[in-house]
This record gives structure tokens, sequence and C-alpha cells, in this order.
């Protein structure tokens, strides 16, 4: 069992260092010595609090994403809609936000926005669990393509109805620092979406593993036939999937609208969807994994949008160190079945030679 | 109108590349998630290559090279290490979009103003070209068009009609029966493969080089995606594939031409854009039987060796 | 001496779990019908599929009439004139049975009509009835089987390979396969196949080869020895007799489950179950026969509640259950071990404690403000451990990781006890080992002494007879009658099983 452990942090460890060793010959392509531009990344990263702090805002929203698809993924569905679902939850923060600022407190605001933000992007996420229960549509098709649709909802928003009273970009007003989440370390953009994404990913990880209805997800995800067989409703259990699922990647967007940016443009955290899934596959679906995974996919953006200022390194080198390191992950895991299955062998054929 | 119906023919060629290998690789049980990167890394090396050759016939030829070594990274993992087809699939498009775009600054830096090439001219045939309505239509288009006009038949013959066809098939319904037959299911599932990749990447290549004449890293757009989704609402057959690309390729003909016109009057442009997604959605929900290969999405495992 | 068709010397094959075989060695000549023996993971299999190029052994050598030949995949394994049919039968259900028999037999161009012929004047000349235009998954197995051997004959095989051939056959149907076998070998060629049946053995093979936990125990000519030195070499002790008559007959016990015409109509339009009406007392076991595919699944998806009947009507201890769900069931007391375990009965991937779980997750026995009480669900886990003697380091051990016998010894601890007043058993000694069968009847016989009701589905008739105070014969979803055991012989029952009504088979019986 032990030996298990130690190869699953081995391993791992070693995907990413592969990963990064993989991304660092690229950039010799670029004439770049990888060498250097690693130690930048490094000392950068810790180079002030601001920067530091920029990693844990980083990871706040793929935190969300990540445990959006690791969830429905539990119960064995694909939700690739993340993207979307986090689109539609920041139109609704936004605009849920815009509309309260000026007519009652600031924190009843953001209550309020939060809960119309989770309750939306929940609703839109639950649509594919109720057509997957109903007509045993392919969630994943659907879920794909929910996002491009989610993205034209929003330009069209940000082109008419939620653009900026001066009307010369596709954004929106900048919100009252009355509804901006409080920063938890001063100086910072570090601010307290951060600790709800990990408040969410510790309650994911119980809801998943303490409680019946997370059991009933995640027997519904191994075998849905021998759960139908146990009374219990593969179906219901879809809709509830996906409408947590959304939800969750919806909190990105409040978290993201009324934490970082005060404002809603277009093309911002374009691809948080497509590294959530990432994540998840890093973290092989543990929440409590996603929460390191996260952090440390945070670190690399800071790192690489630094190194991108600092050097001619373009920022498309954080895409590629994320691609090889899911290609190494996947890779370990290969290796780790494989060498669990060699000690077998190995341990059966030794008690027969004695 | 005719207008509409020659783009439509023309804006499906890509996706009917797509939806035919598609086909023929999920048959054999292979789902293969990584034709959003394989179209992307077709896209990018066509362009790549023509620009740099001055030859856009090079430029497809890079294309193919480029789809083929990505599909085969996905065909090594999925069929040989028997690894989640999802998983991998998402992992090899990020990592294909990083390394275009990364690699595309390598080549070519930051470029002040885009760079272009000149796309495929469009060769019309002698004689049935000049057919009323039909001539226009069909026999007016670039010469991937005209291939895909042998390919799609092609694949249609080959899968129901040949012995070739007939163990695909088998494949992905029930790989023990192949392999009792004494073929080797991996051998057949990789070649599927590798072939979505050479068919993808000319695919993608179609962006760069058959209609745009240049390339930015959100050139596919989704559309790998949707020849993805053809295959599934074509009920994995070429003639569905035909029918789905003809629909698709409608939606996108009539997007690109309302934005051109300046969109109409209450509908916004988003909207158009929106129809092949919503227009898959709505397909997907209601096509209500599917004839999906048995083993779809399943590695193939046997204790061997 | 003339040297032997085939020859197989000091084979062995490692699993990553298991020895499969250990120094396997045994030979065949032509003409001759060779039986292996064994009980389920003796290993025969496993030797089989070596020999046909699916498993590369780790150690050995193979023979072909005196010449080492080098087996590494079934095509070799063909060129050799080796086939084989594997129990479950490599078939594709959504192709016709001419795509089956041509598949890997043809090149290019297929050439439809020329191939139908060929496969019609096949099945022609070895009396097998078959439309080379259906489509397998329409088919009854016991022509699907008919469509495998076929294909052996298309490839001019010479030695032919099967694997617990009369599996899913009717008494007369595995008659009809014995006489195909001797007619085979007959003209020259040779048949090894693999059974954990004594009787079969006795009745065609010319010698037969006992294995047991992945060695040859025993390499007999069927004319020097007999069942009794058969078992026990399979065995490898002495079993224990298990006495129904032991406990006393269930004289005045009141009806528990009653099914009322019963009908389970399927969109095709043909019924699954047609007017099935039966009564199962308190401590009584009622044994439902029949070949696999005749409606037992539904019958007994019926009860449990996963499918509710067209028509009819479900009673327990008098009450009308007809429209309770499975979780209403369950609270009610009614257990089910399904047929296919590991499909409908528990998750593999998860631990022996959270198995025991699956039917009872809505209880609140289990919770503990609103989360699962792990304790006492691992308390609880350890002590069916114990009781039923299951063979795992602790209840977090994966169920995937235990054998076929403890899997299903977890399956029956959970629904002995959520099962206070019916237990439905469908095939549960399937693919286990002598012990862990006898264990399993024993189990049985102790839930109907505590009054409980059984329905006990199963194809093998001899555990039928063992454990059934009556025994009713289900064919194409309709009761051919109920009766005691002493009113059958096998081969009224196996009429029954093969659709003759009642009245035909008394006059012969």
């Amino acid at each position: 069992m032990l030996d298990k452990v130690r190869d699953l942090i081995i391993t791992n460890f070693l995907a990413i260092l592969l990963g990064i060793v993989a991304s660092g010959i690229m950039l010799l392509f670029l004439g770049e010595n990888p060498i250097s531009a690693y130690s930048i990344l490094i000392t950068s990263v810790a180079r002030d609090t601001y920067t530091f702090a920029d990693i844990f805002v980083k990871a706040t929203p793929l935190m969300f994403t990540a445990l959006a698809f690791a969830f429905t993924y539990k119960a064995n569905l694909y939700n690739i809609g993340a993207q979307g679902q986090f689109y539609i939850g920041a139109v609704i923060a936004v605009a849920s936000s815009l509309f309260l600022q000026n007519i009652m407190p600031g924190w009843l605001a953001l209550i309020i926005t939060l809960i119309l933000t989770l309750a939306g992007s929940g609703i839109w996420g639950a649509f594919i669990g109720f057509v997957k229960a109903k007509y045993n549509s392919n969630e994943f098709l659907i879920s794909m393509m929910s996002t491009y649709v989610a993205l034209n909802i929003m330009n069209y928003l940000l082109r008419t109805h939620l653009m900026e009273a001066k009307g010369e970009y596709p954004q929106t007003d900048a919100l009252n620092t009355s509804v901006w989440l409080p920063k938890i370390v001063p100086g910072t953009r570090l601010h307290i979406g951060f600790i709800l994404a990990i408040l969410a990913c510790i309650g994911t990880w119980v809801l998943l593993y303490k409680t019946p209805i997370g059991y009933r997800i995640r027997v519904v995800g191994y075998n849905a036939e021998a759960a139908n067989m146990s009374g219990i409703d593969a179906k219901k259990l879809y809709v509830l999937a996906f409408f947590i699922s959304g939800a969750l990647a919806g909190a990105a967007g409040f978290t993201e609208v009324n934490g970082v940016q005060h404002m809603l443009v277009q093309g911002f955290n374009s691809d948080i969807g497509s590294a959530g899934i990432g994540i998840a596959i890093l973290a092989n679906g543990n929440p409590i994994g996603i929460i390191f995974a996260s952090i440390l996919f945070g670190a690399l953006k800071v790192g690489g949008t630094i190194m991108g200022q600092m050097s001619a390194i373009p920022s498309s080198i954080i895409d590629l160190m994320e691609g090889f390191v899911m290609v190494f992950v996947i890779l370990a895991y290969f290796v780790r079945n494989w060498m669990d299955n060699n000690r077998e062998k190995r341990k059966l054929q030794k008690a027969v030679v004695q | 109108m005719i207008n509409l119906l020659t783009r439509t023919v023309m804006m499906g060629t890509p996706l009917l590349y797509g939806a035919t290998a598609e086909v023929i690789a999920e048959r054999t049980g292979m789902m293969v998630t990584a034709i959003e990167g394989i179209f992307l890394v077709g896209a990018w090396a066509g362009f790549v290559g023509a620009y740099l050759s001055g030859s856009l016939s090079v430029g497809f030829l890079f294309a193919i090279i480029a789809g083929v070594i990505l599909a085969a990274l996905y065909g090594w993992i999925c069929v040989y290490l028997k690894q989640h087809q999802v998983v991998t699939g998402t992992a090899i498009n990020i990592l294909a979009a990083g390394l275009c775009s990364f690699l595309y600054r390598v080549i070519f830096g930051v470029p002040i103003t885009p760079l272009t090439v000149s796309p495929l001219p469009s060769i019309p045939i002698p004689l049935l070209s000049k057919i009323p309505v039909i001539g226009e239509i069909f026999f007016d288009q670039n010469i991937l068009t005209y291939i895909i006009y042998f390919l799609a038949p092609l694949a249609y013959f080959v899968l129901y009609k040949t012995s070739i066809g007939l163990t695909i098939r088998s494949a992905g319904e029930n790989p023990e029966a192949v392999d009792v037959a004494g073929i080797n299911v991996y051998t057949v599932r990789f070649l599927t493969v590798l072939l979505a990749g050479a068919m993808g990447g000319v695919a993608g290549a179609f962006y760069s080089l058959g209609y745009l004449g240049m390339f930015a890293t959100n050139i596919i757009g989704g559309r790998g995606w949707i020849a993805f989704a053809i295959c599934f609402l074509g009920n994995w057959n070429p003639k569905g594939a035909v029918a789905g690309t003809l629909a698709f390729g409608f939606a996108e003909a009539v997007a690109i031409y309302m934005q051109s016109i300046g969109g109409v009057a209450f509908l916004p442009n988003e909207l158009f854009i929106a129809v092949p997604y919503i227009l898959t959605i709505v397909l997907t929900i209601f096509r209500k039987s599917f004839n999906v290969p048995a083993k779809l999405g399943l590695p193939y495992i046997k204790e061997n060796y | 001496m003339e040297a032997a068709f085939f020859e197989l010397k000091g084979i062995s094959k490692y699993f990553a779990k298991v020895i499969a075989n250990k120094d396997v060695s045994f030979a065949i000549r032509r003409g001759e019908v060779l039986a292996l023996l064994g009980e389920n993971g003796a290993g025969k299999s496993t030797v089989m599929k070596i020999l046909y190029g699916l498993y590369k052994a780790d150690e050995g050598q193979i023979f072909k009439d005196g010449q080492e030949v080098k087996i590494n995949s079934p095509k070799d394994a063909m060129k050799l004139g080796i086939s084989m049919i594997q129990q479950h039968f490599s078939l594709v259900p959504a192709h016709t049975v001419t795509e089956n028999i041509i598949l890997g037999n043809v090149h290019g161009v297929i050439d439809q009509k020329s191939a139908r012929e060929e496969i019609k004047n096949l099945a022609e000349r070895y009396g097998f009835e078959l439309n080379p235009d259906d489509y397998i998954r329409d088919l009854a197995v016991g022509v699907q089987q008919k469509v495998e051997i076929l294909k052996a004959l298309y490839q001019k095989a010479n030695l032919l390979i099967m694997d617990e051939p009369t599996a899913v056959l009717t008494p007369q149907e595995s008659d009809n396969l014995m006489h195909f076998i001797r007619d085979f070998a007959a003209q020259g060629n040779s048949v090894i196949f693999i059974t954990h049946k004594l009787k079969e053995v006795m009745h065609v093979a010319d010698r037969i080869i006992v294995m047991r936990s992945g060695v040859v125990v025993g390499d007999l000519k069927r004319s020097e020895t007999n069942e009794v030195e058969l078992s026990k070499l399979m065995i490898g002790k002495d079993l224990e007799v298990l006495n129904k008559n032991a406990k006393p007959k269930t004289a005045d016990q009141q009806p528990r489950l009653v099914l009322e015409n019963i009908t389970v109509e399927e969109k095709s339009g043909v019924p699954a179950l047609k007017n099935i009406s039966l009564t199962v007392k308190q401590g009584e076991v009622l044994g439902i026969a029949g070949v696999s595919g005749n409606g037992q699944q539904e019958l007994c998806e019926v009860i449990c509640g996963a499918l509710s009947p067209t028509s009819g009507k479900i009673y327990l201890d008098g009450e009308d259950i007809t429209t309770s769900n499975i979780n209403e069931r369950i609270a009610r007391g009614i257990g089910y071990v399904p047929a296919d375990r590991g499909r409908y009965g528990m998750i593999l991937q998860m631990s022996i404690a959270e198995n025991m779980l699956l039917k009872t997750s809505f209880d609140k026995k289990w919770q503990k403000s609103g989360f699962i009480d792990q304790q006492k669900l691992n308390q609880y886990t350890l002590d069916q451990i114990k009781e039923y003697s299951i063979k795992a380091p602790s209840p977090d051990s994966r169920a995937g990781g235990l054998s076929g016998g403890n899997q299903q010894k977890v399956i029956l601890a959970r629904e002995v006890d959520n099962g206070s007043k019916v237990i439905v058993l469908d095939q549960p000694t399937r693919g286990l080992d002598l012990g862990a069968i006898n264990h399993i009847h024993k189990v049985i016989l102790e839930e109907r002494a505590k009054g409980k009701s059984v329905v006990l589905v199963s194809t093998e008739l001899s555990e039928i007879f063992a454990l059934s105070d009556r025994i009713a014969v289900l064919y194409k979803g309709e009761i051919q009658g109920i009766f005691e055991p002493s009113e059958l012989t096998t081969e009224k029952i196996g009429l029954l099983m093969a659709g003759y009504r009642l009245e035909e088979v008394s006059k012969d019986a």
C-alpha cells in the first residue's frame, strides 16, 4: 500500500518535471536559454508579496472549474462546458452587481449576487444533465457546444444591454467598490474568493466521500446499471451533478468579476475551462488534490506572464507547459499501473520458487 | 441563394474530411477526441509549409504530416497504453494549442501585419460547371472539395463492401471477435486513428490555406468538434456524415453571409454565429436511435504477454 | 510410436495475482476426443488460450506432429488447423451469420453471394439449420453456438477446442453437440473440450486430463476411470454432503410471495413474461429451471422491483406490492443476488464496506447526523467477513480484487441480511469452485430453515434438484409447469426446458 502512495507521488512529480523540461527544450528553439528563463520564473514568483499572492488569485477560478469537471467525472459524466458556465456565471454576477450596487449595502448585494450566480449557472448546467437523463443525449457534445453558445450570449450582451455607458468598448462599467470582494491580504489582489474556493474544494470532498448522496453519485459513476438495480435513481443524480457542476463553474465567474476584474470584458480568462480539466486530470478527480494542482497552475500562469514581460518569451509557454504536464501525467498513470502489475507478478513468481 | 449553397459546399468540405475520418476511426471503437487539436496543427503546419515554401501543395503535405504525428501520439496512448480517450484527447488538444501558438512565434516572431498566403483558387470543371445551378454549386470549387467527392463514397464502399471494412466495423462492435479471427485489433485501431490524423490535418489546413489564407490561434474555433458531432449525428455512416456536413455547412454559410451584410434588423450577429452550435445541441438531443459501435471509447484489454 | 497430433510440454503462465498454469504437459492424438476437466479457476481455459495463441506462455513448448511450433497469435494457430470456440462467443451481434463467419477469412472486395452459398452448403452438410442472413443478436444461444462451430469448419480446422460448450444448452441440445463431436472425431479430427461436468466427460471423451489449481493432476483413459475418482481428483478432498431433507419439510406454511398473472410486454410486442403465476411459501425453496434467456432475468427483476409488469399483481405476506419501487421492496425485506454480479450486484472499484451499503444508502441506520456512519459500516463488514469466511484483508479492500467466490459471498451476505423475508438468487454458483458452491448451498438451506422464501434460478439441474422443494420450468416467458422434484426426470425436465408442452412430455415420460 505504501509502495503505491510512494509511486503516486514520485511519478506525478516526475511527470510535472518532464513537462517543464519538455517546455524548456521548446524554449531552445526560440533561442532562449531555458535555465535562465526558469530561474527568472522561480525568482519572479517569490519576488514580492504581490506577485506571490497573485498565484492564489490565479488559482481561485481554476479550483472552481476543476471541481466542476471533477464532480461530474465522478458520476461518469463529461462536463466540457465549464468555460461556458463560467461565462454565464460572470454575466449574472456583473448584471446583478450593477443592478444591486446602488440600492442596498454591499455585503447584501454580494450575497444575493452569489446566490443568483450559483442558481443561474447551475440551471444552465442542469439543462445538460436533464437531457442526458431524459433522452440519454451525449452530454460531452452538448456541454462542449454550450460553451460557444454561452460565449455568444456574453458577447451579445456586452455589445448591447450590459455595455458601458460610454459605449466605446464591448465591456461593462466598472463596479462600485461596495460590491468588490474584500481583500484578505492588503497590498495584493488576493481576495476572499480564494477562501471560498478552498471551502468549495473541502465541501465537495466531504459531499462526495462522507455523505450518502455523494456515495450514490460515485456509485452511479462507477456502474449505473448496478445503481439502478439497487434503487438509486441515476437520472435524478445526473441532473443534480450537472447543477452542482455548473454552479461551481459559475462561482468562478463571481470571483473573477467581483474579486479581480471588477467589471466584465470580452476575452478574459478564456482558458480556465480547459485548464480546469487539466487540473482535474492531474489531481485524478480528488478535490483536495485539486487545491494543490490549481496552485501549481496558478504559479505557472504568474511566472509565465512575468517571464513574458521580462524576456522575449511568449506567454503561450504556459499553455505549452500545461499541455506537456498533462500528457506526462497520463503516461505516469500508465507507468504506475504497469509497475504495479509487474510487482504483483514478481511476488507470485518468487512465492512459487520458494 | 446560389451563392449560399456554393458556400455551403465549400464550408462543408473540411467538416466532411473530419467527419468521414472520424466515422472510420469510431467504427473501430476509437473516439478521436483529439480531432480539434488535429485540425489546429493541420491549419498551422499547412500555413507554415505554404508560407515558407511558397507552394500550397507543400503546405498541405506538412498539414498531413503534422496531423498524423499528433494522431499517432493520441493513438499510442489510447490504443497501446489503453488510457482514457476523453482525458487523453483533452490533454492533446491543450498541448496542440500551446505548440501551435508558441511555434508560430518561434518561426515568425510577432509580425506587424498578419502574414498571408493566397488561398486555394476555385477550379471550375470544364463543361460540368456550366450546368445551371448545380454546376455553380458543385463544380466550381477548389481541389479539396473535388477530392472529397471521391473520398466520401470510397469510404462508404470500403466500409460496407470490403474485408477491411468488415474488420473495421467488427473491431468496434466486438474486438474479441476480430482478435480470435487472427487480426491484430490494435493495428486496425491505430491505423484508422492515423487516417483521422491525415484527413483531419487536411481539414484544418483548409481553413488556413483554402479559405482565410492566414493562421490565427483561434482559427478552428470548435469546428473539429463539429466534425466529431457530425459523426454522431450521421449515425456512424459515411452517408449520414454527408447529410450532416451539408446541414452544418449551410449553417456556417448563413452565418458568414449575415455578418457580411451587417446582420438582420433585430437578430444579433452572435445568434448566427451560434447557430451551428445550437443546431448540434438540438440534433444531439432529438436524435432517437443511434447505432453506436458497441465498444466505442473502451480500450481493448486482454491479459496478454 | 507415432507422434501425437499436438503436444504441450511444461507450459507455465503467471498473471498479476495468480499462477494460472504450472508445468502443464499433455498430448492429443488425431481422431481423439480429449476432455479437460477441472473446477472453475483450475487453469483449463488459460492453457487452451495459450494453445490458440491468445495468450503467450511464460514457459514451455508446443509440438505438432513431433515438430516444435511457435503459436504467437490466433493466426498462427489457425494456420496449424486449430480453432477455438470460447465460452462467451466471439460473435458480433450486430452483424449477420455470413459476416461473422467470413471475418478474417476473406480479402479485398467481399463476394456476398458466393460466401452465402458456401456457408449454406457447409451448414447443410453438417445438419445445421442456419440462415446466412440472420443477425446474430436475433438468434438463440444454441444457434449462435452452431455459427461458431460453422466458422471453425469454414476455416478447415482439424483440432477444435471448445470451452464449456454445454453451459448454455438444454439437455437435448447437449446431446446433439456430443453427436457432432463424435462424428467430427470419427473423420480423423481432434476435439478438446473444457468442462466441469462429469457426466459429459463420461459420455463422449476418449481421454481425460484433470487440472487443479493450475496443475495437471490426472491423465486417464475414460475406460479406466469413473466419476467418483474424477471428482476426487478435481476437488482434492471429500465434499461435505448436504442433505436437504435433514430439515423438516415445510408443512402448513403460509404463502409469502405470490405472483398473479404477471405479464411483461417488451417494446417489440413479444412478451418477456406471459401470465406467470406462482406462490412461494415461507421456509420454501422454489427452483426455476430453464435455459438462460427465457425470462429468468425479467422474472427476478419483477420480483425485486426493477421491472414493472404490464399486467398482473405481486403480493408479499398478503400485501399488494405491485407498485412498490425497489427501495420500498428492499425495506420490506426482499433480497436479490443477480446472475451478472459484476454488472448488477456490486461496484468492483469500491471497497467491500462500501458495497455493503449499496442497497441501503437511504436507510437511516447507516447515517449519523447526515453523514455516513463509517465506523458502524466497517464493524458490520468485519462481522460479515468473519461469518462468511470471506478471504479479504480488511473492509477497505477493493471488491474487484477478490476472487469470484469471495465477491459472491459479499453479495450473498448483504442480500441475506436485506432479504429478511424473500431472497431471489439467479445463478448464484456460476463460475465458482466447489468449495464456494457448497458454502452457498449451505447458506440457502439455512435461510430456508429460518422461514424465508427463496427463489432459486439456475441452469444447473443438479443444483435445482438438490435444493428445491418445488421446481418451476420457464420457457419463452411462460411457466411450463410447477412440479415436485420426484415428479421429474432429467429427460422430462429437459423436454420442458426445450419448449415441449406438458401433455406431449407426459406421454413419453
